[in-house]
Protein backbone atom coordinates (compact mmCIF):
# COMPACT_ATOMS: atom_id res chain seq x y z
CA UNK A 1 0.00 0.00 0.00
CA UNK A 2 1.47 2.90 -1.31
CA UNK A 3 2.48 5.57 2.24
CA UNK A 4 0.71 9.49 1.72
CA UNK A 5 3.68 12.13 2.03
CA UNK A 6 3.71 13.52 5.63
CA UNK A 7 2.65 17.30 4.33
CA UNK A 8 -0.40 15.39 2.78
CA UNK A 9 -1.85 14.79 6.26
CA UNK A 10 0.65 16.14 8.72
CA UNK A 11 -1.43 18.96 9.57
CA UNK A 12 -4.91 17.35 10.12
CA UNK A 13 -3.92 14.92 12.02
CA UNK A 14 -1.53 16.45 15.10
CA UNK A 15 -4.68 19.33 14.61
CA UNK A 16 -6.33 17.38 18.06
CA UNK A 17 -7.98 20.08 20.16
CA UNK A 18 -11.78 20.02 20.01
CA UNK A 19 -14.76 21.49 21.79
CA UNK A 20 -15.22 19.93 25.48
CA UNK A 21 -18.56 18.96 26.60
CA UNK A 22 -18.16 17.13 29.59
CA UNK A 23 -15.87 19.67 31.32
CA UNK A 24 -15.10 23.54 30.73
CA UNK A 25 -12.16 24.34 28.38
CA UNK A 26 -10.52 25.91 31.98
CA UNK A 27 -11.08 22.55 33.85
CA UNK A 28 -9.28 21.08 30.34
CA UNK A 29 -6.34 23.75 30.90
CA UNK A 30 -6.42 25.01 34.15
CA UNK A 31 -4.21 28.22 33.74
CA UNK A 32 -2.02 27.03 36.74
CA UNK A 33 -0.66 23.91 34.69
CA UNK A 34 -1.52 25.20 31.18
CA UNK A 35 -0.22 28.57 31.51
CA UNK A 36 -2.55 29.90 28.38
CA UNK A 37 -2.50 33.30 30.54
CA UNK A 38 -6.59 33.73 28.98
CA UNK A 39 -5.71 32.97 25.15
CA UNK A 40 -8.59 30.46 23.93
CA UNK A 41 -8.02 27.08 22.53
CA UNK A 42 -8.21 28.73 18.78
CA UNK A 43 -5.77 31.02 18.99
CA UNK A 44 -3.18 28.69 20.02
CA UNK A 45 -3.91 26.54 17.15
CA UNK A 46 -2.03 29.06 14.92
CA UNK A 47 1.28 27.73 16.74
CA UNK A 48 3.13 26.51 14.00
CA UNK A 49 5.91 24.31 14.90
CA UNK A 50 8.84 24.60 12.74
CA UNK A 51 10.33 20.72 13.16
CA UNK A 52 7.54 18.42 11.74
CA UNK A 53 7.84 14.80 12.14
CA UNK A 54 5.79 11.38 12.43
CA UNK A 55 5.99 9.00 14.89
CA UNK A 56 7.82 6.36 12.28
CA UNK A 57 10.44 8.61 11.77
CA UNK A 58 10.97 9.57 14.54
CA UNK A 59 11.54 6.17 15.72
CA UNK A 60 13.40 5.39 12.69
CA UNK A 61 15.75 8.19 13.52
CA UNK A 62 16.16 7.85 16.95
CA UNK A 63 17.06 4.18 16.37
CA UNK A 64 20.03 5.01 14.06
CA UNK A 65 21.30 7.47 17.02
CA UNK A 66 21.57 5.42 19.14
CA UNK A 67 22.79 2.35 17.29
CA UNK A 68 25.70 4.93 16.79
CA UNK A 69 26.65 6.27 20.18
CA UNK A 70 26.45 2.99 21.49
CA UNK A 71 28.56 1.46 18.58
CA UNK A 72 31.31 4.01 18.95
CA UNK A 73 30.91 3.26 22.35
CA UNK A 74 31.85 -0.57 22.13
CA UNK A 75 34.16 0.17 19.70
CA UNK A 76 36.65 2.11 21.66
CA UNK A 77 36.28 0.58 24.95
CA UNK A 78 39.42 -1.01 24.75
CA UNK A 79 41.11 2.82 23.85
CA UNK A 80 41.19 3.02 27.75
CA UNK A 81 39.87 6.90 27.91
CA UNK A 82 39.63 6.69 31.59
CA UNK A 83 43.37 5.69 31.97
CA UNK A 84 44.35 7.46 29.19
CA UNK A 85 43.40 10.72 29.75
CA UNK A 86 44.36 13.91 31.21
CA UNK A 87 42.73 13.90 34.82
CA UNK A 88 41.31 17.12 33.81
CA UNK A 89 39.28 15.51 31.35
CA UNK A 90 38.20 13.23 33.69
CA UNK A 91 36.92 15.21 36.19
CA UNK A 92 34.98 17.19 32.59
CA UNK A 93 33.13 13.71 32.48
CA UNK A 94 32.36 13.08 36.28
CA UNK A 95 31.17 17.10 36.40
CA UNK A 96 29.41 16.76 33.06
CA UNK A 97 27.29 13.65 33.96
CA UNK A 98 26.03 14.19 37.14
CA UNK A 99 25.16 17.63 36.80
CA UNK A 100 23.46 17.13 33.38
CA UNK A 101 22.41 13.10 33.25
CA UNK A 102 19.17 13.29 35.88
CA UNK A 103 18.20 17.11 34.93
CA UNK A 104 17.60 14.71 31.95
CA UNK A 105 14.71 13.16 34.11
CA UNK A 106 13.13 16.57 34.84
CA UNK A 107 12.76 17.68 31.64
CA UNK A 108 10.97 14.57 30.44
CA UNK A 109 8.35 16.16 33.02
CA UNK A 110 8.40 19.47 31.75
CA UNK A 111 8.06 18.05 28.08
CA UNK A 112 5.32 15.59 29.63
CA UNK A 113 3.38 19.17 31.17
CA UNK A 114 3.51 20.40 27.25
CA UNK A 115 1.95 17.13 25.80
CA UNK A 116 -0.76 17.17 28.50
CA UNK A 117 -1.64 20.87 29.17
CA UNK A 118 -0.44 23.14 26.16
CA UNK A 119 -3.44 24.57 24.56
CA UNK A 120 -1.08 24.10 21.20
CA UNK A 121 -1.64 21.08 19.25
CA UNK A 122 1.39 21.40 17.78
CA UNK A 123 3.29 22.35 20.82
CA UNK A 124 1.71 18.72 21.95
CA UNK A 125 3.04 16.76 19.54
CA UNK A 126 6.26 18.34 19.43
CA UNK A 127 6.39 17.76 23.07
CA UNK A 128 5.33 14.48 22.96
CA UNK A 129 8.47 13.81 20.88
CA UNK A 130 10.80 15.82 23.47
CA UNK A 131 9.55 13.68 26.25
CA UNK A 132 11.01 10.54 24.71
CA UNK A 133 14.17 12.40 23.49
CA UNK A 134 14.77 13.29 27.51
CA UNK A 135 14.00 10.07 28.64
CA UNK A 136 16.94 8.94 25.98
CA UNK A 137 18.95 11.43 27.12
CA UNK A 138 18.92 10.44 30.86
CA UNK A 139 19.21 7.07 29.97
CA UNK A 140 22.07 6.97 27.77
CA UNK A 141 24.13 9.64 30.24
CA UNK A 142 23.60 6.98 32.99
CA UNK A 143 24.82 3.96 31.13
CA UNK A 144 27.89 5.78 29.65
CA UNK A 145 29.76 6.60 32.79
CA UNK A 146 28.32 3.37 34.92
CA UNK A 147 30.95 1.65 33.29
CA UNK A 148 33.46 3.72 34.74
CA UNK A 149 32.07 3.21 38.59
CA UNK A 150 33.95 0.27 39.25
CA UNK A 151 36.88 1.79 38.87
CA UNK A 152 36.30 5.27 40.12
CA UNK A 153 33.44 5.77 42.96
CA UNK A 154 32.95 9.74 41.65
CA UNK A 155 31.34 8.39 38.90
CA UNK A 156 28.40 7.43 40.86
CA UNK A 157 27.59 10.96 40.98
CA UNK A 158 26.30 10.67 37.67
CA UNK A 159 23.18 8.84 39.32
CA UNK A 160 23.24 10.43 43.17
CA UNK A 161 23.80 14.20 42.60
CA UNK A 162 20.34 14.79 42.11
CA UNK A 163 18.89 12.95 45.02
CA UNK A 164 22.15 14.52 47.78
CA UNK A 165 22.23 17.61 48.99
CA UNK A 166 25.83 18.89 47.61
CA UNK A 167 25.92 22.39 46.73
CA UNK A 168 26.20 22.25 43.04
CA UNK A 169 23.34 19.60 42.79
CA UNK A 170 21.30 22.27 45.04
CA UNK A 171 22.10 24.92 42.65
CA UNK A 172 21.18 22.51 39.58
CA UNK A 173 18.03 21.50 41.01
CA UNK A 174 16.61 25.25 42.56
CA UNK A 175 17.60 26.24 38.87
CA UNK A 176 15.13 23.27 36.94
CA UNK A 177 12.72 23.21 39.76
CA UNK A 178 12.10 26.73 38.61
CA UNK A 179 11.93 26.40 34.57
CA UNK A 180 10.47 22.83 34.72
CA UNK A 181 9.00 21.15 37.55
CA UNK A 182 7.52 24.28 39.44
CA UNK A 183 5.92 26.12 36.04
CA UNK A 184 3.21 25.66 33.69
CA UNK A 185 3.26 24.31 30.41
CA UNK A 186 3.61 27.27 28.36
CA UNK A 187 6.61 28.64 30.66
CA UNK A 188 8.20 25.26 30.24
CA UNK A 189 7.84 26.13 26.72
CA UNK A 190 9.53 30.12 26.93
CA UNK A 191 12.18 29.07 29.70
CA UNK A 192 13.70 25.16 29.40
CA UNK A 193 13.22 24.83 25.29
CA UNK A 194 13.66 28.95 24.18
CA UNK A 195 15.94 30.27 26.78
CA UNK A 196 17.99 27.28 28.00
CA UNK A 197 18.00 24.13 24.78
CA UNK A 198 18.11 26.83 22.31
CA UNK A 199 21.88 28.13 23.73
CA UNK A 200 23.12 26.88 26.76
CA UNK A 201 22.85 23.26 25.59
CA UNK A 202 24.18 24.40 22.65
CA UNK A 203 27.01 25.53 24.40
CA UNK A 204 27.69 22.43 26.45
CA UNK A 205 26.93 19.48 24.13
CA UNK A 206 28.45 21.15 20.90
CA UNK A 207 31.07 22.94 22.02
CA UNK A 208 32.29 20.31 24.78
CA UNK A 209 32.06 18.10 21.84
CA UNK A 210 34.54 20.09 20.02
CA UNK A 211 37.14 19.55 22.83
CA UNK A 212 36.23 16.14 23.41
CA UNK A 213 37.32 14.90 19.93
CA UNK A 214 40.33 17.08 20.37
CA UNK A 215 41.25 15.59 23.15
CA UNK A 216 40.46 11.90 21.75
CA UNK A 217 37.62 11.02 23.68
CA UNK A 218 35.56 10.75 20.53
CA UNK A 219 32.65 8.29 22.98
CA UNK A 220 31.91 11.44 24.99
CA UNK A 221 31.50 13.59 21.90
CA UNK A 222 29.55 11.42 19.40
CA UNK A 223 27.28 11.17 22.61
CA UNK A 224 26.49 14.24 23.66
CA UNK A 225 26.16 15.14 19.62
CA UNK A 226 24.37 12.86 19.58
CA UNK A 227 21.92 14.47 21.85
CA UNK A 228 22.24 17.75 20.90
CA UNK A 229 20.61 16.39 17.80
CA UNK A 230 17.55 16.44 19.33
CA UNK A 231 17.60 19.19 21.60
CA UNK A 232 18.20 21.14 18.36
CA UNK A 233 14.55 19.57 17.54
CA UNK A 234 12.74 19.62 20.51
CA UNK A 235 14.15 23.35 21.30
CA UNK A 236 11.80 24.70 18.89
CA UNK A 237 8.74 24.43 20.59
CA UNK A 238 9.57 28.05 22.50
CA UNK A 239 9.58 30.02 19.37
CA UNK A 240 6.12 29.58 18.33
CA UNK A 241 4.57 29.49 21.88
CA UNK A 242 6.13 33.65 22.18
CA UNK A 243 4.95 34.34 19.04
CA UNK A 244 1.46 33.45 20.20
CA UNK A 245 1.78 35.55 23.45
CA UNK A 246 3.05 38.21 21.65
CA UNK A 247 0.32 38.44 18.71
CA UNK A 248 -2.42 38.25 21.92
CA UNK A 249 -0.51 41.26 24.01
CA UNK A 250 1.36 38.72 26.81
CA UNK A 251 4.52 40.41 25.25
CA UNK A 252 5.40 41.74 28.63
CA UNK A 253 4.71 38.58 30.68
CA UNK A 254 6.49 36.55 27.47
CA UNK A 255 9.88 38.74 28.16
CA UNK A 256 9.66 38.06 31.76
CA UNK A 257 10.21 34.54 31.26
CA UNK A 258 12.87 34.62 29.20
CA UNK A 259 14.85 37.29 30.92
CA UNK A 260 14.20 35.53 34.45
CA UNK A 261 15.32 32.44 32.46
CA UNK A 262 18.23 33.45 30.51
CA UNK A 263 20.21 34.96 33.51
CA UNK A 264 19.58 31.88 35.62
CA UNK A 265 20.48 29.56 32.62
CA UNK A 266 23.94 31.65 32.50
CA UNK A 267 25.09 31.51 36.40
CA UNK A 268 24.72 27.76 36.25
CA UNK A 269 26.17 27.65 33.18
CA UNK A 270 28.84 29.69 35.02
CA UNK A 271 30.28 27.45 37.24
CA UNK A 272 29.54 24.41 35.42
CA UNK A 273 30.88 24.86 31.98
CA UNK A 274 33.17 28.02 32.33
CA UNK A 275 35.84 26.14 34.89
CA UNK A 276 35.86 23.34 32.41
CA UNK A 277 36.48 24.71 29.18
CA UNK A 278 39.19 27.38 30.64
CA UNK A 279 40.31 25.49 33.30
CA UNK A 280 39.96 21.50 33.29
CA UNK A 281 40.43 21.29 29.30
CA UNK A 282 44.45 20.47 28.78
CA UNK A 283 45.88 23.45 27.30
CA UNK A 284 46.39 21.40 23.64
CA UNK A 285 42.73 20.38 23.53
CA UNK A 286 41.43 23.99 24.07
CA UNK A 287 39.22 24.62 21.01
CA UNK A 288 37.66 28.56 22.01
CA UNK A 289 37.82 29.85 25.37
CA UNK A 290 34.66 29.88 27.55
CA UNK A 291 34.17 33.76 26.52
CA UNK A 292 34.78 32.74 22.49
CA UNK A 293 32.18 29.77 23.10
CA UNK A 294 29.61 32.39 24.70
CA UNK A 295 29.78 34.43 22.28
CA UNK A 296 29.44 32.62 19.24
CA UNK A 297 26.79 30.14 20.93
CA UNK A 298 24.80 32.34 23.13
CA UNK A 299 24.89 35.85 22.86
CA UNK A 300 24.79 36.10 18.98
CA UNK A 301 22.40 33.50 18.72
CA UNK A 302 19.93 34.90 21.39
CA UNK A 303 20.40 38.46 20.05
CA UNK A 304 19.42 37.17 16.44
CA UNK A 305 16.09 35.42 17.94
CA UNK A 306 14.70 37.82 20.39
CA UNK A 307 14.94 40.38 17.26
CA UNK A 308 13.73 38.00 14.88
CA UNK A 309 10.38 37.29 17.48
CA UNK A 310 10.05 40.76 18.47
CA UNK A 311 10.96 40.76 22.09
CA UNK A 312 14.00 42.79 23.35
CA UNK A 313 17.20 41.57 24.75
CA UNK A 314 17.18 41.30 28.75
CA UNK A 315 17.51 44.85 30.26
CA UNK A 316 20.39 43.54 32.11
CA UNK A 317 22.26 42.57 28.50
CA UNK A 318 25.54 45.01 29.70
CA UNK A 319 25.72 43.44 33.05
CA UNK A 320 25.70 39.77 31.27
CA UNK A 321 28.28 40.66 28.81
CA UNK A 322 30.71 42.44 31.58
CA UNK A 323 29.97 38.86 33.27
CA UNK A 324 31.04 36.54 30.40
CA UNK A 325 35.09 38.08 30.84
CA UNK A 326 35.19 37.79 34.90
CA UNK A 327 32.46 35.68 36.57
CA UNK A 328 33.65 31.98 35.77
CA UNK A 329 37.03 32.54 36.98
CA UNK A 330 35.96 33.65 40.44
CA UNK A 331 33.58 30.57 40.16
CA UNK A 332 36.77 28.33 39.40
CA UNK A 333 38.76 29.42 42.53
CA UNK A 334 35.94 29.27 44.59
CA UNK A 335 34.88 25.84 43.47
CA UNK A 336 38.83 24.61 43.56
CA UNK A 337 39.36 26.44 46.66
CA UNK A 338 36.64 24.04 48.50
CA UNK A 339 37.50 21.21 46.15
CA UNK A 340 36.14 18.35 49.15
CA UNK A 341 32.22 19.78 48.57
CA UNK A 342 32.18 18.63 45.02
CA UNK A 343 32.29 14.96 43.17
CA UNK A 344 34.62 15.74 40.66
CA UNK A 345 38.57 16.43 41.28
CA UNK A 346 39.21 20.08 40.14
CA UNK A 347 42.18 21.00 37.71
CA UNK A 348 43.47 24.50 38.96
CA UNK A 349 45.01 24.78 35.54
CA UNK A 350 47.12 27.64 36.49
CA UNK A 351 50.58 26.50 35.24
CA UNK A 352 52.57 29.50 33.93
CA UNK A 353 51.70 28.18 29.97
CA UNK A 354 47.88 28.42 31.08
CA UNK A 355 48.03 31.36 32.91
CA UNK A 356 49.32 33.02 29.90
CA UNK A 357 46.55 31.58 28.06
CA UNK A 358 44.31 33.45 30.39
CA UNK A 359 46.08 36.60 29.77
CA UNK A 360 45.59 36.53 26.43
CA UNK A 361 42.03 35.90 26.21
CA UNK A 362 40.96 37.13 29.16
CA UNK A 363 43.40 40.71 29.38
CA UNK A 364 43.62 41.69 33.29
CA UNK A 365 43.34 38.25 34.81
CA UNK A 366 46.61 38.06 35.88
CA UNK A 367 46.18 41.50 38.33
CA UNK A 368 42.65 40.33 39.25
CA UNK A 369 42.57 36.43 40.00
CA UNK A 370 46.29 35.89 39.84
CA UNK A 371 47.04 37.38 42.66
CA UNK A 372 44.86 34.83 44.70
CA UNK A 373 46.35 32.29 42.42
CA UNK A 374 49.74 33.37 43.44
CA UNK A 375 49.25 32.98 47.24
CA UNK A 376 47.81 29.82 46.50
CA UNK A 377 51.06 28.41 44.31
CA UNK A 378 53.16 29.58 46.65
CA UNK A 379 51.49 28.23 49.66
CA UNK A 380 51.60 24.59 48.24
CA UNK A 381 55.44 25.30 46.60
CA UNK A 382 56.22 25.59 50.55
CA UNK A 383 53.92 22.74 51.69
CA UNK A 384 51.36 24.60 53.35
CA UNK A 385 49.01 23.06 52.67
CA UNK A 386 47.07 23.69 56.27
CA UNK A 387 45.93 27.19 54.04
CA UNK A 388 44.88 25.65 50.62
CA UNK A 389 42.04 24.51 51.87
CA UNK A 390 38.89 26.42 53.56
CA UNK A 391 37.78 26.38 57.34
CA UNK A 392 34.31 28.16 56.91
CA UNK A 393 31.52 28.28 54.17
CA UNK A 394 31.03 30.62 51.34
CA UNK A 395 28.43 32.20 51.40
CA UNK A 396 25.84 31.32 49.01
CA UNK A 397 23.53 33.07 46.74
CA UNK A 398 19.67 33.10 47.64
CA UNK A 399 19.15 32.69 43.73
CA UNK A 400 22.03 31.08 42.18
CA UNK A 401 22.65 28.36 45.28
CA UNK A 402 26.37 29.07 44.15
CA UNK A 403 29.09 31.13 46.36
CA UNK A 404 28.81 35.02 46.24
CA UNK A 405 31.92 36.35 44.58
CA UNK A 406 33.28 39.29 43.04
CA UNK A 407 36.32 40.45 41.31
CA UNK A 408 39.75 39.97 43.13
CA UNK A 409 43.21 41.75 43.53
CA UNK A 410 43.64 45.01 41.63
CA UNK A 411 40.16 47.48 41.35
CA UNK A 412 38.37 45.08 44.12
CA UNK A 413 35.24 44.57 43.52
CA UNK A 414 32.92 42.56 45.27
CA UNK A 415 29.28 43.92 45.69
CA UNK A 416 26.56 41.85 47.43
CA UNK A 417 22.72 42.64 46.77
CA UNK A 418 20.33 41.93 49.50
CA UNK A 419 16.91 42.49 50.15
CA UNK A 420 14.93 42.21 53.21
CA UNK A 421 11.69 40.72 52.94
CA UNK A 422 9.09 39.15 55.32
CA UNK A 423 11.81 39.40 57.81
CA UNK A 424 14.43 37.40 56.30
CA UNK A 425 17.53 38.96 55.27
CA UNK A 426 17.81 37.29 51.46
CA UNK A 427 21.76 38.04 49.96
CA UNK A 428 22.37 37.67 45.78
CA UNK A 429 25.29 37.71 43.53
CA UNK A 430 23.56 40.04 41.44
CA UNK A 431 21.05 42.77 40.88
CA UNK A 432 19.61 40.92 38.56
CA UNK A 433 19.05 37.34 40.79
CA UNK A 434 17.71 40.11 43.37
CA UNK A 435 15.65 41.23 40.42
CA UNK A 436 14.17 37.78 39.56
CA UNK A 437 13.55 36.94 43.28
CA UNK A 438 11.51 40.58 43.50
CA UNK A 439 9.43 39.31 40.56
CA UNK A 440 7.82 35.80 42.26
CA UNK A 441 8.93 35.95 45.76
CA UNK A 442 6.56 32.98 46.25
CA UNK A 443 8.42 31.20 44.08
CA UNK A 444 11.13 31.16 46.05
CA UNK A 445 11.23 32.58 49.82
CA UNK A 446 11.35 29.37 51.68
CA UNK A 447 14.27 27.79 49.98
CA UNK A 448 16.81 27.60 52.19
CA UNK A 449 20.48 27.68 50.85
CA UNK A 450 23.05 25.83 52.24
CA UNK A 451 24.36 28.41 54.56
CA UNK A 452 20.72 28.94 55.17
CA UNK A 453 20.60 25.41 56.53
CA UNK A 454 24.06 25.45 58.08
CA UNK A 455 22.70 27.81 60.48
CA UNK A 456 19.50 26.62 60.83
CA UNK A 457 21.07 23.53 62.59
CA UNK A 458 19.54 20.89 59.69
CA UNK A 459 23.75 19.91 59.11
CA UNK A 460 25.18 18.17 62.37
CA UNK A 461 27.76 18.53 63.39
CA UNK A 462 28.25 22.16 62.59
CA UNK A 463 31.90 21.52 60.80
CA UNK A 464 33.17 20.41 57.78
CA UNK A 465 32.78 16.94 58.40
CA UNK A 466 29.29 17.20 59.01
CA UNK A 467 28.83 19.31 55.84
CA UNK A 468 30.15 16.90 53.80
CA UNK A 469 28.48 14.08 55.19
CA UNK A 470 25.09 16.31 54.87
CA UNK A 471 26.27 16.75 50.94
CA UNK A 472 26.00 12.85 50.53
CA UNK A 473 29.79 12.09 50.49
CA UNK A 474 29.68 8.50 51.59
CA UNK A 475 33.66 7.83 51.42
CA UNK A 476 37.24 9.93 51.84
CA UNK A 477 37.51 8.91 47.59
CA UNK A 478 34.91 10.42 46.68
CA UNK A 479 35.50 13.89 47.74
CA UNK A 480 36.62 16.19 45.20
CA UNK A 481 40.87 16.78 45.24
CA UNK A 482 43.26 18.26 43.07
CA UNK A 483 43.22 16.68 39.57
CA UNK A 484 46.43 16.08 39.25
CA UNK A 485 47.72 16.00 42.49
CA UNK A 486 49.19 19.45 42.80
CA UNK A 487 51.90 18.40 39.93
CA UNK A 488 51.20 21.78 38.41
CA UNK A 489 52.49 22.94 41.10
CA UNK A 490 56.25 21.94 39.80
CA UNK A 491 55.93 24.14 36.99
CA UNK A 492 55.10 27.29 38.63
CA UNK A 493 58.22 27.02 40.89
CA UNK A 494 61.16 30.21 40.13
CA UNK A 495 63.36 27.47 38.80
CA UNK A 496 61.33 25.97 36.43
CA UNK A 497 59.47 29.63 34.88
CA UNK A 498 60.68 30.82 31.69
CA UNK A 499 62.64 34.18 32.21
CA UNK A 500 60.95 36.98 30.45
CA UNK B 1 28.27 36.49 74.80
CA UNK B 2 26.73 34.57 72.04
CA UNK B 3 27.66 33.22 68.76
CA UNK B 4 26.98 35.95 65.54
CA UNK B 5 27.07 34.91 62.31
CA UNK B 6 27.90 37.03 59.73
CA UNK B 7 29.41 37.50 56.22
CA UNK B 8 32.29 39.34 55.30
CA UNK B 9 34.33 40.29 52.34
CA UNK B 10 38.38 41.01 53.00
CA UNK B 11 39.75 43.63 50.52
CA UNK B 12 41.15 41.79 47.35
CA UNK B 13 40.08 38.18 48.09
CA UNK B 14 37.31 37.01 45.68
CA UNK B 15 34.37 36.11 47.97
CA UNK B 16 31.88 36.67 50.83
CA UNK B 17 32.55 33.62 53.26
CA UNK B 18 30.56 33.16 56.43
CA UNK B 19 32.08 34.05 59.81
CA UNK B 20 30.89 33.34 62.89
CA UNK B 21 32.28 35.80 65.08
CA UNK B 22 30.82 36.53 68.97
CA UNK B 23 28.38 39.21 69.92
CA UNK B 24 30.88 40.97 72.39
CA UNK B 25 33.81 41.09 70.15
CA UNK B 26 35.56 44.10 69.04
CA UNK B 27 35.99 45.19 65.11
CA UNK B 28 39.12 44.76 65.31
CA UNK B 29 38.80 40.88 66.78
CA UNK B 30 36.05 40.73 64.16
CA UNK B 31 38.63 41.60 61.39
CA UNK B 32 41.19 39.77 62.80
CA UNK B 33 38.32 36.28 62.29
CA UNK B 34 37.58 37.36 58.44
CA UNK B 35 41.35 37.71 57.58
CA UNK B 36 41.93 34.22 59.43
CA UNK B 37 40.22 32.57 56.53
CA UNK B 38 41.57 35.05 53.64
CA UNK B 39 45.31 36.18 54.56
CA UNK B 40 47.79 34.07 53.09
CA UNK B 41 45.73 31.75 51.77
CA UNK B 42 44.46 33.62 49.05
CA UNK B 43 45.51 37.20 49.89
CA UNK B 44 48.97 38.72 50.83
CA UNK B 45 49.35 39.86 54.24
CA UNK B 46 49.68 43.69 53.71
CA UNK B 47 50.31 46.38 56.01
CA UNK B 48 47.56 48.53 57.51
CA UNK B 49 45.01 48.44 60.12
CA UNK B 50 42.06 46.41 58.93
CA UNK B 51 38.35 48.28 59.73
CA UNK B 52 35.27 46.65 59.73
CA UNK B 53 32.49 48.58 57.24
CA UNK B 54 29.01 47.74 56.64
CA UNK B 55 29.15 46.60 52.96
CA UNK B 56 29.33 48.27 50.71
CA UNK B 57 30.21 52.02 52.69
CA UNK B 58 33.26 53.48 53.05
CA UNK B 59 32.67 54.54 56.76
CA UNK B 60 34.12 52.01 58.89
CA UNK B 61 32.67 51.25 62.64
CA UNK B 62 35.09 52.63 65.97
CA UNK B 63 37.27 49.92 66.35
CA UNK B 64 36.95 49.10 69.90
CA UNK B 65 33.12 48.82 69.51
CA UNK B 66 31.39 45.71 69.52
CA UNK B 67 29.10 43.56 67.61
CA UNK B 68 26.49 43.54 69.91
CA UNK B 69 26.87 47.89 69.84
CA UNK B 70 27.36 48.05 66.22
CA UNK B 71 23.57 47.25 65.35
CA UNK B 72 24.56 44.69 62.66
CA UNK B 73 22.08 42.30 61.93
CA UNK B 74 22.77 38.50 62.49
CA UNK B 75 23.91 37.04 58.91
CA UNK B 76 24.32 40.78 57.70
CA UNK B 77 27.29 41.60 55.37
CA UNK B 78 30.50 43.55 56.28
CA UNK B 79 33.45 44.39 54.34
CA UNK B 80 37.31 44.40 55.87
CA UNK B 81 39.56 47.40 54.26
CA UNK B 82 42.52 48.34 55.01
CA UNK B 83 43.56 52.04 55.94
Amino acid sequence: MAIHPRKNWYELTRTTNWTPSYVTEEELFPEQMSGHMGIPLQNWEGYDEPYKTSYPEYVSIQREKDSGAYSVKAALERAKIYENSDPGWISILKAHYGAIALGEYAAVTGEGRMARFSKAPGNRNMATFGMMDELRHGQIQLFFPHEYCKKDRQFDWAWRAYHSNEWAAIAAKHFFDDIITGRDAISVAIMLTFSFETGFTNMQFLGLAADAADAGDYTFANLISSIQTDESRHAQQGGPALKILIENGKKKEAQQKVDIAIWRAWRLFAVLTGPIMDYYTPLEHRKQSFKEFMYEWIVGQFERALIDLGLEKPWYWETFLKDIDELHHSYHMGVWYWRSTAWWNPAAGVTPEEREWLEEKYPGWNSHWGECWDVITDNVINDRMELVSPETLPTVCNMSQIPLVGIPGDNWDVKVYSLEHNDRLYHFGSEVDRWVFEQEPEQYQNHLNFVDRFLAGHIQPMDLDGALHYMGFQSVEELGKDAHDFAWAEKCKPSNTKSA
Amino acid sequence: MSLFPLHAALEKDFLVQLIPVDDADTMDQVAEKVAYHCINRRVKPRDGVMRVCRHQTTVPFPRSMTVAESGLKPTEIIDVIFE
